[in-house]
């Protein structure tokens, strides 16, 4: 009986531990991501990648129909500003927090359409800042770490959109 | 006296068994089927549970909101994972999104490796018929028409921890209305099974 009661409540704790893993998974694999894109392009620094192909394994599921710059930020010495000039077909700029929540979002769809041909200049602030301070575009990120993601079309003639992406960046103020 | 830091690691084990019963549902335990494909409405956005969390950050780190582009994937046919041993038939039209794409996937979620280095179709590079009708053929073997090569992921095969060999994902591109208010029932391509070797 006693054997039952352990088996009883170890299914019962291994439950729900799994939720407890679960909130910790997304923040570990955006750990690795940030220190991997650290590393190799260093922090507030923008890195173009090339079009996704079969050696591509930095980020799962790459579409091999876009082209990517990703940006790891770190708002803890202050604003950081984004510059990317905005082509014609599908583009956006995707801010993600470190679990993974998308919180912020610029593209040249819907409304915003008119960003088609001109630059985007966006200044990122942390959670502590003071917008008032600041002039311009401005996204105020909910943690003082995250991912900043370009996409672009990449069908058809991208010499647009890799153009916009090479003249793009991400710096501190 | 081991009772302790044993019941401690069978639960730590049992936690991850669990987590990745439910993480390997596909789109997490409150996906929407449309036909064989599946969505979550909630990839992406502030509103995904914990669940939801994790199952995106395993295979499909930073995906973006449905209002930017609304993901369906498909792993079986009418229960039958897909398979390396069969060839599959998509077929379509157009759909009301400003541009679309099929990828195919292995079980790393990473692209296929294959000799033609096509990892995808879109609306913009399919033969299709004077109507706009489009058939992709997605096999192993090398088919006249739109040819989707599929074959072994690029990681070993021990790391296998799912029952279909790839899968198909969908991406719509500042989808129409019809995918965001009833992603159940908005048109996608059909996906059938040709054969098995």
């Amino acid at each position: 009986m006693i054997w039952l009661r352990w088996i009883l409540g170890i299914l019962i704790c291994g439950w729900l531990g799994q939720f407890l893993l679960a909130m910790l998974v997304p923040h570990l694999i955006m750990e690795r991501l940030y220190s991997q894109v650290g590393k190799q392009a260093g922090f507030n620094t923008l890195l173009v990648n090339a079009k996704p192909d079969e050696t591509s394994r930095g980020v799962v599921r790459p579409s091999p129909d876009l082209l990517y710059g990703i940006c790891v930020y770190n708002l803890d010495q202050g604003p950081v500003v984004i510059k990317a000039p905005v082509p014609d077909r599908y583009w956006s700029m995707q801010f993600y927090q470190m679990n993974t929540d998308n919180f912020a979002s610029i593209t040249n769809q819907r409304e915003q359409r008119h960003r088609a041909g001109t630059v985007v200049e966006a200044t990122l602030i942390g959670p502590g800042d003071v917008p008032d301070k600041y002039s311009g575009e401005l996204i105020q990120s909910p943690t003082g770490r995250g991912v900043m993601l370009l996409r672009a079309s990449g069908i058809g003639e991208d010499t647009e959109a890799q153009l916009a992406l090479k003249n793009s960046s991400c710096k501190p103020i | 006296m081991l009772r302790w830091p044993l019941a401690v690691l069978i639960v730590l084990a049992a936690s991850v068994i669990f987590l990745l019963a439910t993480v390997n549902s596909d789109m997490g335990q409150d996906a929407v089927s449309n036909g064989n494909w599946r969505t979550n409405p909630n990839i992406g956005s502030k509103d995904a549970g914990v669940m939801l969390r994790a199952t995106v950050a395993i295979g499909g780190l930073l995906a973006s909101n449905r209002d930017d582009s609304i993901y369906y994937a498909l792993t079986s046919i009418d229960g039958k994972p897909l398979s390396l041993n069969c060839q599959y038939k998509i077929e379509g039209n157009d759909y009301d999104a400003n541009w679309w794409s099929i990828t195919a996937y292995g079980w790393d979620f990473y692209l296929i490796p294959n000799s033609e280095r096509r990892y995808s179709f879109n609306n913009e590079n399919l033969v299709r018929d004077d109507d706009g009708n489009w058939q992709i053929y997605v096999s192993a073997h090398q088919t006249p028409g739109n040819w989707l090569p599929i074959g072994p992921s690029g990681s070993a095969r021990d790391d296998k921890a799912k029952q279909h060999d790839f899968d198909l994902l969908i991406r719509l591109y500042t989808p129409g209305d019809e995918y965001l208010t009833a992603p159940e029932s908005a048109p996608l391509p059909k996906v059938s099974m040709e054969g098995c070797v």
